[in-house]
C-alpha cells in the first residue's frame, strides 16, 4: 500500500521511499521513514493531495504519492 | 586623545529553511539598509544589508532559503558557492536559522553547514510557536551535543534580536567539529585530491562540489571534466551518496533531539489545518481564489484612483506654474512639456504597482500563495504548466521581469522554459495605464449590477492575457520536447498574520524599482520625443511660425485660439516626429491608427508605459497648457483632421488595447528572458510570435468593431 490509497482523513506509517531520482526530495523535507502520514486534502479532478508528516503539511501529486510505501 | 581604529566590515551569511522566519530576522537586523545585486553567471538576486553594532560594521548576505545543501536548483548552487567562498569572498560567519517546532528538518541544513567548517552560530526562531504546542528545547544540552552556539528568537515580535547583534558584535562565533565523517560517503583519496585541487580545508567541502559539480553553470568545463573523471575513476554515485548521507544525518540528528527535545502531550488545536478546509475546499477554495483576484482588481482600479488624481492634478498644475512663473523659452518648454509631463507619468502608477506588490506580499507572506499551487496544479498540467507556474504568471501581472525571474523555482526544464514564455501575454502594470486611459475614453463610466463597466472592461483585458498565456502555453507544450519527468513535491506553511514591515518593504522595494528602472527609460524617451516634436528639418518650422504671425496679424483677438491651435498640429505634422510617424501609417492605418498613434507605438517598444508619456506629450505641445487638461480629457477631445470623427472611438480604442495585451514591447523583459534562458534564441522568437499575433488580433478587432 501506498500514500495514494489512503482515504480522507486516514493515517499510516512511512515504511520506505521508493528509490527515484527524487528520492532525497522527499527526505529533505522530513518524509522519512518510521514517520506517520495523513492525508488531510485532496484536490479535485484527481489533483494534488495534502498530507500530514508530523506538523508539516506536505503536497504531492498522485505520482510522488505512491512511491511513499506504507506499513500495513 | 583620539586615535582611529580602520575598522574592518565583517560578512556573515544567512540562510535556512523557507518559511523559517529568515526574511523577519534579516530584515528587523537590517531594516532599509539593503542593496540587491546579482550573482555573477546566475540569476538568484543578491541581497546584502549592513548593521552597525557598537563600533563594528557587518555585512549580511541573505541567501536563499533552502532545505539542504544538494543541487536542486541554482537557490543551492549559490549557498553552496557563498559558504564554501567560490568565485567570491568567503564570508566570515555564518547565522543558520532553525525553525523551533521543526528542529529535526532544519537540523538536516543546518548540520551540513557545521560539516563544512565556517565559524557559526545557530539562531532558533518561533521559540513562542514551540512552547504553545508543548515543544521545550533544552538550549545547553543542544549547544553541548552541537558546539555550536544558539540563540532563541521570535522574530515576528521582534524577540531576541538583541541577543542575536550581541553573538554578532562579540563575534560568538564557533567552528564545530563535524557531525559526520565525509570519507564514509567518498573515498578519501578522491576527497583529497578535489581538496588540493580546489584549495578546500575540509574533506565536506570536497564532498559538496563533487556533488554540485554537474549542477554549478558557473564552474568552468576544465573543472568539470575533470570532477567527473574523477568521479568515474573513483566509481563515485552522487545520488546514492547524496541519500545515504541524508539517513546518516538523520539518525544522529534525532539522537542529538531525543536528549535535547521534549515534548509534553498536549493536543493543540490545529488553526491551519481547520483554514485548510475552507481555502483548500473543491469548490468554494476556487471561489475564494476567484474572489481575492477580483478584490484585487477592483483595488487596483477604484481604489488607486484616489492618488492618482492627485497626482495627475499635481503635475499638471506645476506645469503651468512653471509657464506662468519662469521666463518663456526654450528650457522653459523643455521643463513645462517635456521633463514635468515626463515625470508625472512615471509618479502616477505608483499607486497601482505598489497595491499590487501589496497584495502579491500578502499572500506570500499568509501562506496563501503556496495552497494556490495546490489548487491550481491540476488545472495547469493540461497546458504544460505547473502549479508553481502560478506564482510567476500571477506575479506577472504586476510585471514580467519578476514573474519570469520567479520561474526559477520550477525544478523541470520544460514547463520553466513555457512559463517563462508565455509569463509576457499575462497583463503586466505597464499596460495597465493604457487600459486604464483607453478604457476611460471607449467604455461608459457606468454601474452593471453594482460594479462598474468600466472595472468588467479591465478584468475583460486581464482575462484575454490569461487566455492566450494558456492557449500559448498549449501550444509550446507540443512543440518542446523532454525527457525530464514533472513532479510536484511542496510544503503548505501554516497559515500567519502577515507582517506588515515586510509587505511595506516589498512595496516600497517594487515601487522604487519601477521609478528608477522603468522611470529612466519613460523620462529619458519624453525628453527625446520633445526634442524630436518640436523641432523639424530646417527652415520649414520657421517658415510655420512666420506664416502664423502673418496670419495672426489679420486676425481679430478672438479668433487666436483657433489659429493657434491650427498651427501647433501642422508643426507637429512637420517635425521629425511627425515625418516618422507618418512613415508607418499605411502599415498601421488597416489596425485604426494614425501617425501619431504610430509614434507612440514606435516609442513603446522601449516599454508599454512610455505609450502615456508619449501620448501626453504629442497631445500637451502646442496646446493650451494653462487650461490644464488632463491626458485623458485632450484625447477625448482628438478628432480626424479630414473626417472630423473622434481618433479615439471603440474600434480604435479596443484594436489599441488588443494590441498592447499581445505585442512584445518591453527590451528590459527580452533582456530578463536571454539571461534566463542563455539563448538569444528564445527572446527573439518571442518578438516575432507576440508581435505578428498582435498585428492579426488588433486587425480583426478592428474589422468587427469599426
Amino acid at each position: 500500500m501506498t500514500a495514494a490509497n489512503l482515504t480522507l482523513q486516514q493515517s499510516a506509517f512511512i515504511d520506505s521511499i521508493g528509490d527515484t531520482d527524487i528520492s532525497i526530495n522527499f527526505l529533505e523535507l522530513g518524509i522519512l521513514p518510521g514517520k506517520e502520514i495523513k492525508l488531510l486534502k485532496k484536490a479535485p479532478f484527481g489533483g494534488p493531495m495534502a498530507f500530514l508528516i508530523e506538523e508539516n503539511i506536505i503536497a504531492l501529486r498522485q505520482q510522488e504519492a505512491i512511491l511513499i510505501n506504507l506499513k500495513s | 586623545m583620539e586615535t582611529t581604529l580602520a575598522t574592518q566590515t565583517k560578512t556573515i551569511a544567512i540562510i535556512g529553511n523557507p518559511n523559517v522566519g529568515k526574511s523577519s530576522i534579516f530584515n528587523q537586523l537590517t531594516g532599509l539598509n539593503q542593496k540587491i545585486g546579482n550573482y555573477p553567471g546566475v540569476t538568484v538576486d543578491k541581497t546584502v544589508g549592513f548593521i552597525r553594532i557598537g563600533e563594528k560594521e557587518f555585512n549580511l548576505i541573505d541567501l536563499p532559503g533552502t532545505y539542504s545543501l544538494y543541487p536542486k536548483s541554482e537557490d543551492e548552487v549559490i549557498a553552496h558557492r557563498v559558504l564554501n567562498g567560490l568565485g567570491q569572498e568567503k564570508p566570515d560567519f555564518a547565522l543558520v536559522i532553525l525553525d523551533a517546532c521543526n528542529l529535526e528538518r532544519s537540523l538536516l541544513l543546518g548540520t551540513q553547514v557545521m560539516d563544512l567548517g565556517i565559524p557559526m552560530a545557530f539562531v532558533v526562531n518561533m521559540k513562542d510557536l514551540a512552547h504553545k504546542k508543548g515543544i521545550h528545547i533544552k538550549t545547553f544540552e543542544l549547544y553541548k551535543s552541537l558546539g555550536v552556539p544558539l540563540v532563541l528568537t521570535d522574530a515576528r515580535n521582534n524577540e531576541g534580536m538583541d541577543s542575536i547583534r550581541q553573538v554578532m558584535s562579540e563575534e560568538k562565533f564557533e567552528s564545530p567539529k563535524p557531525l559526520l565523517v565525509s570519507a564514509d560517503f567518498a573515498n578519501p583519496e578522491l576527497l583529497n585530491q578535489v581538496k588540493q585541487r580546489f584549495g578546500f580545508e575540509n574533506s565536506y567541502q570536497a564532498f559538496q562540489l563533487l556533488v554540485f559539480g554537474e549542477f554549478d553553470k558557473t564552474l568552468s568545463i576544465a573543472d568539470k571534466d575533470w570532477l567527473n573523471e574523477k568521479s568515474n575513476v573513483f566509481d563515485f554515485d552522487s545520488k546514492k551518496q547524496q541519500v545515504r548521507e541524508t539517513e546518516a544525518r538523520y539518525v544522529k540528528i534525532s539522537e542529538i533531539l531525543k536528549k535535547a527535545v521534549s515534548r509534553d502531550k498536549v493536543k493543540s488545536s490545529n488553526v491551519t489545518i481547520s483554514l485548510d478546509n475552507v481555502f483548500l475546499s473543491p469548490v468554494f477554495g476556487f471561489v475564494i481564489f476567484l474572489g481575492i483576484m477580483l478584490l484585487i482588481f477592483q483595488a487596483i482600479f477604484a481604489w488607486a484612483s484616489f492618488p492618482m488624481d492627485l497626482i495627475d492634478v499635481g503635475f499638471a498644475g506645476l506645469s503651468g506654474w512653471i509657464y506662468e512663473n519662469l521666463p518663456a523659452g526654450v528650457l522653459t518648454d523643455l521643463l513645462a512639456e517635456g521633463i514635468v509631463p515626463g515625470i508625472g507619468g512615471v509618479v502616477i502608477f505608483i499607486p497601482q504597482i505598489a497595491m499590487l506588490f501589496g497584495f502579491l506580499a500578502i499572500l506570500e507572506d499568509t501562506g496563501y500563495l503556496s495552497r494556490v499551487v495546490f489548487l491550481m496544479d491540476r488545472l495547469m498540467r493540461p497546458f504544460g504548466l505547473h502549479g508553481k507556474s502560478v506564482v510567476p504568471l500571477i506575479s506577472g501581472m504586476a510585471c514580467a521581469i519578476p514573474g519570469i525571474m520567479a520561474a526559477r523555482n520550477i525544478s523541470n526544464s520544460k514547463e520553466r522554459l513555457i512559463t517563462i514564455l508565455v509569463t509576457p501575454w499575462m497583463s503586466c502594470s505597464a499596460r495597465l495605464p493604457v487600459y486604464i486611459i483607453l478604457i476611460g475614453l471607449t467604455v461608459p463610466d457606468t454601474l452593471w449590477m453594482g460594479v462598474s463597466l468600466q472595472a468588467v472592461g479591465l478584468l475583460a483585458m486581464y482575462l484575454l492575457g490569461v487566455l492566450f498565456t494558456l492557449l500559448g502555453a498549449l501550444a509550446l507544450k507540443f512543440i518542446l520536447k523532454t525527457k525530464e519527468k514533472s513532479y510536484l513535491l511542496t510544503e503548505l506553511p501554516i497559515y500567519r498574520l502577515p507582517r506588515w514591515k515586510t509587505v511595506l518593504l516589498t512595496m516600497f522595494n517594487k515601487s522604487k524599482i519601477f521609478v528608477l528602472e522603468a522611470g529612466k527609460v519613460i523620462l529619458s524617451i519624453s525628453i527625446v520625443l520633445w526634442v524630436l516634436a518640436s523641432y523639424g528639418p530646417s527652415g520649414k518650422m520657421e517658415a510655420l511660425e512666420n506664416e502664423k504671425t502673418a496670419i495672426l496679424e489679420n486676425t481679430p483677438e478672438a479668433g487666436w485660439p483657433t489659429v493657434e491651435e491650427i498651427y501647433a498640429s501642422k508643426k507637429l505634422e512637420t517635425s521629425f516626429i511627425g515625418i516618422m510617424g507618418k512613415a508607418i501609417e499605411p502599415a498601421i492605418r488597416p489596425l485604426g491608427y494614425d501617425w501619431k498613434i504610430g509614434i507612440a507605438l514606435l516609442t513603446s517598444f522601449a516599454a508599454r508605459e512610455v505609450f502615456v508619456g508619449t501620448i501626453a506629450t504629442i497631445y500637451s505641445i502646442g496646446g493650451d497648457v494653462e487650461n490644464e487638461l488632463t491626458i485623458r480629457e485632450k484625447l477625448v477631445k482628438e478628432v480626424h483632421s479630414d473626417t472630423g470623427e473622434k481618433v479615439f472611438d471603440k474600434a480604435t480604442g479596443f484594436s489599441l488595447m488588443v494590441f498592447y495585451a499581445f505585442a512584445m514591447q518591453c527590451m528590459s523583459t527580452l533582456a530578463v528572458v536571454y539571461r534566463e534562458t542563455k539563448s538569444w534564441k528564445w527572446p527573439i522568437l518571442q518578438t516575432v510570435v507576440m508581435t505578428g499575433i498582435a498585428y492579426l488580433a488588433a486587425f480583426i478587432t478592428y474589422q468587427i468593431f469599426s
